[in-house]
């Protein structure tokens, strides 16, 4: 969906809400702060749009409270976040939702917190966002629970090697520390391969993976173009490994309807099957009124923003409820959250942070996503050694 | 070891290769009118679109987008050039910010029509490994570089042996003398703005056959491109070529020796040595005529 799209998308919901609303619901108008242009401009669109699934839902769920959004697009660029943090305060909003990008996030988050505001994301897992002490920062995922899946699959197929290809930007670059230091105590060995995100080749990467490490597995901590990168250059130089696997953005059906000769039996952080089949009613509503907003299917980026919307939208209206959300409550309200959601049972820490989100592993199989780890949740079997070469 | 510096060495060109062809277009309109078209890496970016929507609408290979591209590039550069001929007022300074807004403009059009979605050819006959004894590359990646070889060849010949080509050099060189010698200048510079986006469009396709492109690009392919020209040094046509291979090679023994974290920088390192040793450039000429 295109960022013209998306603001099309809201102007109709708030049409719909306007000819909708009850007389007496309490409307509370929420800032969405996310990119829709720029180099971000895809996970921030997937994003928006679960947001504005969630609004629907609410809206028409709630008698009483209606939410209102006013969307800035960031431009993937933290000082004009800082300025749309800004701009969405003095037109009064009760608290922001929104941002992608750690780099982008922080600061933003930074300009919410002067102004004593709450700041939801689902962007950001940069360790560093959730250690500033801020009462008004939270979100629902972060990297201890992408580790802890990837770790899960490694140790139930009895990984001894691994080389991690990474981005040095902020939350690839953590991710992997973290990774290595997960990893070692477990006696797999781990070599890390970082790259500028501005590269394209990667042939001297996975050259010096084939002839130097020699691993078992390849795990790449990046992004979509990086990955069609390197898969694409493991393709060329075929180091003898059993596996490529990767984090966010890769075990998705998009990747493998963009890119069908690079996906088979590439393995992603994945928290929904493809095609999606949700069992809960409330996931089937979801997916419902996704399709009807965009005429499309679920994906998990809008699914993450549908939850971080939804769980601030709930809080909103507890602390309407008992008087406390122009009192500065909301952050009190969000801390007292303990609610399954779609990515599953969310309860926030001191800090604001998921205490526990953990991720699933999907895996690319004849263009359907097959979560295979952990074993307990698998939908089908691994395929392993699997590559797509 | 051996085996790691020769991959290294053979990417490094490859990806120089590309490089070039970026770079050239660039270089052709610096070279000529002292403006650094800052939108160049959007018309790359616009072509490389192109190369998209014939494959994936029309199930063809992204080569036969060519045609296509360089009507679009070309159009695009013409444009670019009909504005930056409208200054009147301090053209070098005012044409960057020209160039500049036309680049957002571009790059926003690509992501209002395409969207963010990462974009590369899924044609397995350009992804096809090709080896070399023991050198490995994708056949795009060859092709590009061969086309960028022939493309460098053909400008250079262009800008010696044809009128047109000597009439470009005689405004680089003094457009008042030019005049005189019955050479119309904005016509001149207008056939170099086409060719330069003639140059962009098989950039474009290049890089769409053997990289991937996504809306953001464009801004980076033109830093590439500014680093390549003054790299080579202004005007010369051989030094593009050479000056992209240096930098290939070295961004690739870069990751191969050292960190790839550190290849941008050292790449930025070369640029700013050789600048700060050759001031002109590689192959720039120490004095400028005119």
């Amino acid at each position: 969906m295109t960022p013209f799209r998306i603001m099309a998308a809201t102007l109709a919901v708030a049409a719909t809400l306007g000819s909708t609303g009850t007389a007496c619901a309490e409307e509370f108008t929420v800032g969405v702060q996310i990119p829709l242009t720029g180099a971000m401009a895809r996970s921030g669109t997937g994003m928006a749009e679960g947001i504005q699934t969630a609004v629907e839902l609410f809206n028409k769920g709630n008698a009483r409270h209606k939410i209102k959004l006013i969307t800035v697009d960031d431009e993937s660029n933290p000082a004009k976040a800082v300025a749309a943090v800004e701009k969405l305060t003095s037109q009064g909003v009760v608290a922001l939702v929104g941002g992608f990008g750690s780099n982008i996030i922080g600061p933003a988050s930074d300009a919410a917190n002067k102004q004593n505001l709450v700041y939801m994301t689902a962007g950001g897992v940069d360790n560093g966002l959730t250690q500033r002490g801020y009462k008004t920062f939270f979100r629902i995922n972060n990297t201890q629970g992408y580790e802890r899946a990837v770790t899960q699959l490694f140790e139930e197929q009895g990984v001894k090697s691994v080389s991690i290809v990474h981005s040095t930007k902020e939350a690839t670059a953590d991710l992997a520390k973290d990774m290595q230091k997960a990893l070692a105590p477990k006696g797999i060995k781990v070599v890390l391969h970082p790259f500028d995100p501005a590269i394209t080749d990667f042939k001297p990467i996975i050259n010096k993976i084939k002839l130097q490490d020699k691993p078992e597995v390849i795990l790449m901590s990046a992004y979509e173009n990086d990955y069609v990168g390197i898969i694409r250059a493991a393709k060329v130089l075929k180091p003898e490994i059993k596996a490529m696997v990767g984090v966010w953005s890769l075990a998705t059906s998009k990747m493998w309807k963009d890119f069908p000769d690079l996906m088979p039996n590439i393995t992603g952080t994945s928290l929904l099957p493809s095609p999606v089949d949700y069992k809960q009613p409330e996931g089937k509503l979801f997916a419902e009124t996704y399709k009807k907003l965009f005429n499309k299917d679920v994906d998990y980026l809008a699914q993450f923003g549908y939850v971080k919307a939804q769980l601030l939208f709930e809080a909103i209206a507890r602390a309407a409820d008992n008087g406390s959300l122009k009192k500065g409550g909301l952050a009190d309200e969000l801390r007292k959250t303990n609610k399954e959601t779609l990515i599953g049972r969310v309860q926030f820490d001191v800090n604001g942070d998921n205490l526990n989100f953990r991720h699933r592993m999907g895996q690319h199989q004849d263009g359907k996503i097959v979560i295979v780890s952990p074993k307990a949740e698998a939908t089908g079997p691994i395929v392993w050694p699997g590559l797509p070469w | 070891m051996f085996e790691l510096i020769l991959q290294a060495l053979y990417s490094g060109l490859l990806v120089g290769g590309v490089y070039a062809l970026i770079a050239l277009g660039l270089a052709l309109t610096f070279g000529t009118m002292r403006v650094i078209n800052l939108a160049h890496g959007e018309l790359v970016l616009l072509a490389a679109y192109m190369a998209y929507v014939v494959e994936s609408r029309l199930q063809l290979n992204p080569v036969f987008a060519v045609p296509l591209a360089v009507l679009v590039a070309c159009t695009c550069s013409a444009l670019v050039y009909l504005l930056v001929d409208r200054i009147r007022k301090n053209r070098e300074l005012n044409s960057l910010m020209l160039t500049f807004a036309i680049g957002i403009i571009i790059t926003n059009a690509v992501l209002l029509i395409f969207s963010g979605d990462v974009r590369s050819t899924g044609s397995p006959f350009m992804q096809d490994a090709v080896q070399l004894g023991p050198l490995f590359s994708m056949k795009s990646e060859l092709g590009a570089f061969v086309v960028s070889l022939v493309l460098v060849l053909a400008l250079w010949q262009w800008l010696s042996r044809s009128w047109y080509g000597r009439a470009v050099r005689a405004v680089s060189s003094n457009r008042d003398a030019a005049k005189l010698m019955g050479i119309n200048p904005a016509k001149t510079e207008l056939i170099s703005f086409i060719v330069a986006g003639a140059l962009a469009a098989c950039a474009g396709v290049a890089l769409y056959s053997s990289s991937v492109v996504h809306p953001p690009l464009g801004h980076a392919l033109t830093v590439k491109a500014f680093i390549i020209t003054v790299l080579a040094g202004v005007g010369s046509v051989p030094g593009v070529l050479a000056a992209a291979l240096l930098l290939g090679v070295t961004e690739a023994m870069t990751v191969t020796l050292w960190s790839s974290a550190l290849q941008e920088l050292v790449g930025m390192t070369l640029f700013l040595v050789v600048l700060l040793v050759l001031p002109n450039g590689l192959f720039g000429s120490a004095k400028r005529r005119g």
